[in-house]
């Protein structure tokens, strides 16, 4: 949201949140991680502005139902849980491709190359070209921490058929990054 | 566990520290090497998600491949080629269709027994711009037809297997003769011996090539009418 809502109380100039008065402490603890909520939104979004977004809308979601964050030192899951929901309702609203993935495809670094930033660069494109299904709960796992039984329930998905999605998107990442790929051991998904 | 489930689990989770895939590690050296490999794809995959990458780079970095232009110019040529064929396929195939869709569309033109006198053809056919050295007590229906944008003689003639519609096409051109069939009608396309334009010939029998070849050297062009 580009716009701050007028009744907002959160939002000042440059979309930060107050850093003053008496929601203070967890408006520190917030901005503190919007930094992880952005790389979140990014990955899952595709674009750095629609990111920005997603976060902020999020951040203002947070503040409003901050009564709900008993524990402070689940900041983190709670708030990147709140990015992906927003992230899924924008997602359903827009239905927008925003990056040009015939661009990434071409802009792939030799597949045999060492692990140098080229071959970081590739393999960050790799990740960006996993349909959403597989991106989300691969980071998700790996770069919110969640286990496989939370994703689960965030994605309103079997245990299995998460385990499978994750599998699915490192074996095309291999695959992607010249690597050979794991013989398919999972199963066709099951229901949640 | 065994070894599809261990893979599974390496792959979706290579940290994973289930005690079942643990035991497993000590007895399959071939799912430890699998898991030691998803480790350390994992770290890359780890340190790559730390950054989402740089868009702004990608457009930078495009470079144009050599093997990229050729492709570019073996598309254009084949793209070239597929509308070359196109045009040269379509007189026949779409003309045919069109050909046999108006004749059907004038039934009547079949049924005419008596000849039509040479006003009537002297009509049908100045009008085109279409003169004929055929003897009219052959003709038994004659009209100028609207046809692909011009108008067109529209000849039925009486011929020993029956009667043969003839369509004079002026703004026609074909590479060469051609029959077709469709819709119980037999057709030849023929390319006007006059150097440009087409004659049609359609019949329910046989006998349109005889008919077409006739019809060759028995059309002259006129000035085209204004």
């Amino acid at each position: 949201m580009r716009n701050p809502q007028p009744d907002s109380p959160v939002l000042s100039i440059g979309g930060r949140l107050p850093a003053a008065g008496p929601g203070a402490p967890i408006t520190r603890l917030f901005e503190s991680l919007r930094p992880d909520l952005l790389r979140f939104a990014h990955w899952l979004a595709r674009d750095r502005a629609l990111a920005e977004d997603i976060v902020q809308e999020s951040l203002l979601r947070a503040w409003r139902y901050r009564d709900a964050l008993k524990d402070p030192a689940a900041a983190r899951p709670w708030l990147l849980t709140i990015v992906r929901r927003e992230h899924a309702r924008m997602y359903e609203r827009k239905r927008l491709e925003l990056v040009p993935l015939e661009d990434i495809a071409e802009t792939y670094a030799d597949p045999k190359a060492a692990d140098t930033e080229d071959d970081l660069f590739a393999l960050r494109h790799g990740i960006m070209r996993l349909p959403l299904e597989y991106r989300e709960p691969l980071v998700l796992q790996v770069l919110g921490g969640f286990s496989t039984e939370e994703i689960a329930q965030e994605l309103k998905l079997s245990s299995t058929a998460v385990l499978t999605r994750l599998f699915r998107a490192r074996n095309k990442l291999r695959v992607l990054c010249g690597m050979a790929g794991v013989p398919d051991a999972a199963a066709p998904e099951a229901a949640p | 566990m065994n070894c599809e489930q261990a893979r599974l689990l390496i792959g979706a989770d290579p940290r994973s520290g289930a005690a079942e895939l643990a035991a497993h590690l000590g007895e399959c050296p071939a799912c430890a090497r699998l898991r030691d490999e998803m480790l350390a794809f994992e770290t890359r995959i780890e340190r790559a998600l730390q950054q989402p990458p740089d868009l702004s780079r990608v457009r930078a970095r495009r470079p144009v491949a050599p093997w990229r232009e050729w492709a570019l110019a073996a598309s254009v040529l084949l793209g070239t080629a597929a509308l070359l064929g196109v045009w040269l396929l379509r007189p026949s195939d779409t003309l045919a269709h069109d050909l046999v869709t108006h004749v059907q569309h004038e039934p009547d033109s079949w049924l005419a027994a008596q000849q039509v006198n040479a006003q009537g053809i002297g009509n049908a056919l100045h009008g085109a711009g279409v003169a004929l050295d055929l003897t009219s007590d052959k003709i038994t229906y004659a009209q100028s037809c609207w046809f692909h944008g011009h108008y067109v003689p529209h000849l039925v003639v009486q011929t020993a297997q029956g009667p043969a519609t003839v369509l004079i096409l002026r703004h026609e051109q074909v590479p060469g003769a051609r029959s077709f069939h469709e819709a119980g009608l037999n057709g030849v396309i023929v390319p006007a011996e006059a150097g440009r334009g087409s004659i049609a010939v359609l019949a329910h029998g046989a006998g349109v090539e005889a008919l077409a070849r006739e019809m060759q050297q028995d059309v002259r062009w006129l000035p085209e009418p204004p």
